[in-house]
């Protein structure tokens, strides 16, 4: 039957929940939109590659035998111990993938809402800045927490599995606090890193190339001032670097540079607090003009 | 009536250069209309009710509670922002849902809400169809469908019939009204006169960061006694009506505009005009085709205490 609707104001007379996690929306929204960037899909089925095959080399770590045909001379590489982990964890690839995932899907999280103005729409809602930040962190979060920590762990119960025993946590039993910390810290690091430098620009496309331009010029320093002074210092100027240094002292592995890991972790660790600040001190409801 | 709106000695600088200086005002339910030229302080004004920007001095309030870092209010408050804020990748319905989640909705009552108010924007037809692919006007009607969609009890709007049809113009008047109905608040800035006039004669003049006047648009003039009333009669007898008006003390100058047979009066005293007026025509029989007061309305009061 048909129905003729009067046009007007509807009341809404329910209950709003008086919700703790105002930042979800503004995250499931980034994810969204991520999602419907050109090749992000691609991209991001890509980034799984190097988690396939880890799996399949923990699959063959415990079949050895089945497997000795092709892992001739090769048994080392395919012992599964902390250096496994952290081999995963401070790959090159998975450092790269998730750079370009950012660069794609990450580097409009701030630039965007300068370049339409929609901060004031957010503001203009029962939600702080803090809930606004740490919903675009939230994305940056779930791309690098799917991209580590679950396949860390995912990895590890694989392990558990295909051994049938509980015997390398016994051996390890710092491992999944390992797995777990080094991932946590990967996903501040890259939130402030990819928020830093979209809330320095309202245009994405700068964004996404200075993501990468960062990460690849830090390398390029690291190599000059190797060059220059032979010091292995020169390393804290690299991301990538003071990022496996990091990661070699969490998982208790050798460091790869000879000098202290915590001076690794006082770099980015600055790095991170500077960019919450700039963060902070850039999202602001409206633009002043002086 | 009880002030929803409060504001106490609001002043604001950018730097240097003044944004509103020592604002004292209540906006009571009903519609208010802003105005006021390019950069005389309207946007901050209502950049700071809706909280986006901290007072340097004074203290904004609604429904008597402070404004400045008091989200909650946001609950009961409709903003809609001058330049377009949308995620042009989104369709109508995601991005009103999504604005819609942050107050806390479930999300069937969000998607409930958010068709319920692109139908009173006459969207829905186009609510699965992104953004980017919008009119100027459907993008000015879904900021609008954005700052109600929640059922606030004030609502905020800065330059709402920018880039409408006149169609769309009058049926957001419409809806304006109807929030005003329903006993609830409007803070409506314009550049446009003549819109503001068709939704309200409540009007707040600011200029240079002052308020230079408020109240309703008749009684303003009433108050403005720097420039004389006029009073324009079109009459076939115009100047035989003007002689017979000419010996009186309270007018001031008398301009003919043959070309359309009528003659301008300029008075300080309307209502002695008015009163000699109907005198005259009883005694003289005299017939007037059209009374009309050019000077009496928004614009002419507008560029009056702007000093055009």
């Amino acid at each position: 039957m048909a129905e003729i609707r009067e046009k007007g104001y509807h009341h809404w007379d329910g209950q709003l929940e008086e919700k703790r996690w105002n930042f979800w929306p503004i995250t499931r929204t980034g994810i969204k939109l991520a999602f419907q960037r050109k090749y992000f899909k691609f991209v991001f089925s890509g980034a799984f590659l190097p988690a396939m095959v880890y799996a399949a080399g923990v699959y063959i770590s415990e079949r050895l035998e089945d497997f000795r045909f092709m892992a001739q001379g090769a048994e080392r590489t395919f012992q599964v111990n902390p250096a496994f982990f952290k081999s995963y964890l401070s790959l090159d690839f998975l450092f790269f993938m998730i750079i370009l995932l950012m660069a794609l899907g990450g580097a409009g999280l701030i630039a965007d809402d300068f370049r339409h103005k929609a901060v004031q729409l957010y503001f203009a809602r029962p939600i702080t800045k803090l809930d606004y930040l740490l919903g675009k962190a939230g994305v940056v979060v779930f791309f690098v927490g799917l991209l580590t920590l679950v396949p860390g762990l995912v990895l590890l119960i694989l392990k558990l599995l295909f051994s049938g025993s509980f015997k390398f946590i016994l051996d390890y039993p710092w491992i999944i606090l390992s797995i777990i910390f080094y991932s946590l810290f990967l996903m501040t690091f890259f939130t402030a890193f990819v928020l830093l430098i979209s809330s320095l620009s309202k245009n994405r496309r700068y964004v996404s190339v200075i993501i990468f331009a960062v990460y690849l010029l830090s390398d390029i320093v690291q190599g000059i001032f190797w060059v220059i002074f032979r010091s292995p210092y020169s390393a804290l100027f690299s991301v990538k670097a003071n990022l496996k240094q990091l990661a070699s002292a969490i998982f208790l592995e050798k460091l790869p540079y000879t000098y202290p890991w915590y001076l690794s972790l006082l770099v980015l660790g600055s790095f991170c607090l500077v960019s919450f600040v700039v963060i902070k001190s850039k999202v602001r409801g409206v633009e002043v003009i002086r | 009536m009880k002030a929803i709106i409060e504001a106490k000695n609001l002043s604001r600088w950018y730097g240097n250069v003044l944004g509103i200086s020592e604002v004292n005002l209540e906006i009571e339910p009903g519609i208010t209309a802003l105005l006021g030229p390019n950069g005389a302080g309207k946007s901050t004004f209502m950049k700071i009710i809706t909280g986006q920007l901290k007072p340097n001095l004074g203290e904004a309030r609604i429904f008597g509670q402070k404004v400045w870092n008091n989200r909650q209010i946001f609950r009961r408050l409709g903003f809609c922002p001058e330049v377009d804020a949308f995620y042009d990748e989104l369709n109508g319905q995601e991005f009103l849902t999504g604005l819609l989640s942050l107050y806390g909705f479930g999300k069937a009552e969000c998607r409930k809400l958010a068709r319920q108010a692109l139908e009173l924007v006459e969207l829905q037809d186009v609510s699965s169809r992104p953004i980017r692919s919008y009119s100027r006007g459907m993008r000015q009607r879904l900021k609008v469908a954005q700052a109600l969609a929640h059922d606030p009890e004030v609502l905020i709007l800065d330059e709402p019939l920018s880039g409408l049809d006149p169609l769309s113009k009058r049926k957001l008047i419409r809806l304006i009204k109807d929030f005003r109905a329903e006993g609830k608040t409007v803070v409506v800035s314009s550049h446009v006169l003549p819109e503001v006039e068709a939704m309200t004669s409540e009007i707040i003049l600011i200029h240079h960061g002052k308020i230079l006047a408020r109240g309703d648009i008749h009684f303003i003039r009433e108050l403005i006694d720097t420039h004389p009333h006029m009073i324009r009669i079109k009459s076939t007898q115009y100047r035989e009506l003007a002689r017979a008006l000419a010996g009186e003390d309270y007018i001031l100058e008398i301009s003919f505009q043959p070309e359309d047979q009528s003659v301008i009066f300029e008075t300080h005293h309307r209502d002695r005009f008015f009163d000699r007026l109907n005198e005259l025509l009883l005694e003289s029989g005299l017939i007037l085709d059209e009374i009309t007061s050019p000077d009496d309305n928004l614009q002419a009061i507008f560029d009056y205490l702007v000093g055009r």
